[in-house]
């Protein structure tokens, strides 16, 4: 157990910057999952936490201690690969125990905790195969055994769950989630999968071209992104970002999309907002409704909406209209909606809305 | 002809154009007349002077003694209880197997350096693949001229290594005529170990090795651990290769020691050649020259099994 510091990180490749100057405070005990697009770096700050990467700039604190110059093994972290990395030849007890066995631990002790090991993750009617006789999920359960036998201070994760069938995937992924609330260890993960990073994590590190987007918890993230990169991130499917103009009247502020005038939720703050900005409005299909109520409540803004193209999905269909113009999604309960072409009242919730700058990309 | 016989009577489908009764024939059997010449010529080079061979280890076919009389087993018994041919089986098992040995250690060390990428590998990794290229005539006479007495520089350089007159008769004096024989088959061909088993290398994951040190797991553990079950497959491929050439072994002994002293350095080829070749006993030469492919055989059989049922990690 322990928490990490992250201070200034770099990580060069000859002449390409993969890292480009991370600060990272980890708690202890914190499930801390690395999000992002392909090629951003995650792997690397991972790997480079791990030890298995020399940082080119910056210190990587663990426990208190800075471990730059600590050999992988010696940074008491454990790891789990993609691809598992199981020793081929070895049974499944062995695979497990035989970190335990180079580090010289006595046999009865490895037995005991290798059994322990097996019993939390279900694989003890395993532990006499071989690797190449386990299914990828089985395999990876091994993998984390052979992880949480050493006891680290830290674990760290790298895409595990990415090579196993989406049903796997789900079921594994809330093992993860048991496995940490027993444990209790701090968790480095990570994953591009947003549906793991968001029921996961204690907190998102969002990251892109090696730099920290914006990390903060889950449902802050999700609420309120600081851009329009973050926001088109999390969620799916996507926020729709609709361009329009502020407009700026005393204490009422609205947005003008083309013809369309929609009110900013009032108590609403817009930091360092200009009359006449260009911004654009971010709705998630969640924010609009089908209106019900007699008369709109307190910052919902009511449209008439013509329903262009229909994606049910059973419980929900998500129905595409345009809205001044710009293609929106909405998430409609299925039997409020039959058919595309249809006129459906749609309820905006302008509360949950995000507003970005149309310049920065940036929230306001 | 009938190819273009075969297209004419496809595009006029259902109106066959009339053919002489050849050229209906060739039609029907177009594809055994294609493989025809490829059988004619197998027939003609391999299986007919193999059933050949057969037959003339059990006549007689020696130059020497005129007539070809059916002789029953005399032939291989000749050979059986002949000394010098027991002693060749003798020292090509020993030859082989110690030169493929020394060059699998020593293909396999190099190897193991040269999997880490460093400054210059590209080109010593060229370098040292030249000798797969050279004639093994021709390293056996470049062998002999370093190590033959009295113009070699070799026992000149041992002389000033050791401060004392060396004269050592490579070519001549038991035990170091094997050493030399067996050194040049190092030199040409730790190289064909060295290609094989650096493939086989390249080949096992790295994160193997990561989730090695992350467990804290020490070099020499990792070895056993990870790259000698990875690389058991390759090994074994290497080492039957090799030893099915090695059991060969006859260019290097022509060159350098030409059989001798005596008939110190015969190995199972050059005692089958000294035989048919130069004494002329043909029919004893085949008897022989079959006895050879039993026993070679056998040791394919062995390996190849073990490489069958080498798994796949
Ligand atoms: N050994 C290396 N040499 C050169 N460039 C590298 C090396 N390893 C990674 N990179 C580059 O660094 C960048 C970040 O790589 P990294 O593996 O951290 O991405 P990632 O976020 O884990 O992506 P993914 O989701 O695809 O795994 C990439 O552009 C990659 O091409
Ligand atoms: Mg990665």
């Amino acid at each position: 157990m322990a928490e990490v510091r992250i201070t200034g990180l770099h990580k060069r490749y000859g002449a390409f910057h993969a890292v480009r100057g991370i600060d990272l405070d980890i708690r202890d005990g914190e499930f801390t999952v690395l999000v992002g697009p392909s090629g951003c770096g995650k792997s690397t700050l991972l790997r480079t936490i791990a030890g298995l990467e020399e940082s080119s700039e910056g210190t990587i604190e663990i426990g208190g201690e800075v471990v730059n110059d600590f050999r992988p093994r010696d940074r008491d972290v454990a790891m789990v690969f993609q691809d598992y990395a199981l020793y081929p030849h070895m049974s499944v007890a062995k695979n497990i125990g035989f970190g335990l066995k180079a580090r010289k631990m006595p046999k009865p002790e490895v037995e005991a905790r290798v059994a322990e090991a097996a019993r939390m993750l279900g694989i003890t009617p395993l532990l006499g195969r071989f690797p190449r006789q386990l299914s990828g999920g089985q395999r990876q359960r091994v993998a984390i055994g052979r992880a949480i036998v050493r006891n680290p201070r830290i674990f760290l994760f790298d895409e595990p769950l990415s090579n196993l069938d989406a049903q796997l995937r789900d079921e594994m992924r809330g093992e993860i989630k048991r496995l940490h609330q027993d444990i209790a260890t701090t968790m480095i993960y990570v994953t591009h999968d947003q549906i793991e990073a968001m029921t996961l994590a204690d907190r998102i590190v969002l990251m892109r071209d090696g730099l920290i987007e914006q990390q903060g918890a889950p449902l802050d993230l999700f609420e309120r992104p600081a851009s329009t990169f973050v926001a088109g991130f999390l969620g799916s499917p996507r926020m729709s970002f609709l361009p329009g103009t502020l407009k700026l009247d005393g204490s009422a502020a609205a947005i003008r999309l083309a013809d369309t005038l929609l009110p900013v939720a009032p108590g609403r703050t817009l930091n360092g907002a200009a009359d006449g900005q260009a911004v654009l409005l971010g709705l998630r299909p969640e924010h609009l409704t089908r209106a019900h109520a007699a008369a709109p409540a307190q910052g919902i803004f009511r449209y008439d909406a013509t329903i262009d193209l229909l994606q049910p999905t059973g419980s929900r269909s998500y129905a595409t209209f345009r809205l001044a113009g710009a293609p929106v999604m909405a998430e409609l309960q299925a039997h409020d909606v039959s058919r595309p072409g249809e006129r459906l009242p749609i309820d905006i919730n302008m509360n949950r809305a995000s507003i970005f700058d149309a310049k920065s990309e940036r929230a306001i | 002809m009938q190819y273009t016989a075969t297209i004419s009577r496809m595009k006029a489908a259902g109106a066959p154009p009339r053919l002489s009764g050849f050229a209906q024939w060739a039609d029907r059997h177009f594809k055994w007349l294609l493989v025809a010449p490829a059988v004619l010529l197998i027939l003609a080079l391999s299986i007919y002077p193999l059933l050949f061979s057969l037959v003339v280890s059990f006549i007689n076919y020696d130059f020497q003694v005129p007539g070809h009389a059916f002789v029953g087993l005399k032939n291989f018994e000749r050979v059986v209880f002949d000394p010098v041919a027991r002693w060749s089986l003798l020292l090509t098992a020993w030859l082989s197997g110690v030169s493929v040995a020394i060059e699998f250690v020593l293909g396999l060390l190099v190897a193991l350096t040269m999997v880490r990428g460093f400054p210059g590998r590209g080109v010593i990794m060229s370098i040292l693949i030249v000798p797969l290229f050279i004639s093994p005539v021709i390293v056996g006479q470049a062998w002999t001229l370093l190590l033959q007495r009295p113009f070699g520089p070799t026992n000149y350089i041992l002389t000033q290594l050791l401060g004392q007159e060396v004269t050592i008769g490579w070519m001549t004096e038991a035990p170091w005529l094997y050493a030399s024989l067996i050194i040049a088959d190092v030199w040409q061909w730790t190289p064909f170990m060295f290609v094989i088993l650096l493939a086989g290398l390249t080949a096992i994951p790295p994160n193997l090795y990561e989730a090695a040190e992350l467990d804290g797991v020490n070099a020499w553990q990792a070895f056993w651990a990870i790259t000698l079950p990875h690389l058991a497959p390759m090994m074994l491929l290497a080492l039957t290769f090799r030893l099915l050439d090695a059991i060969r072994m006859f260019d290097t002994i022509f060159i350098m020691t030409g059989g001798g002293p005596g008939t110190r350095t015969y190995t199972a080829s050059y005692y089958l050649y000294t035989v048919g070749f130069t004494q002329f006993h043909l029919s004893q030469a085949t008897a022989g020259s079959w006895l050879f492919l039993v026993f070679t055989a056998l040791v394919v059989t062995l390996l190849v099994r073990r490489l069958l049922k080498a798994e796949p990690v």
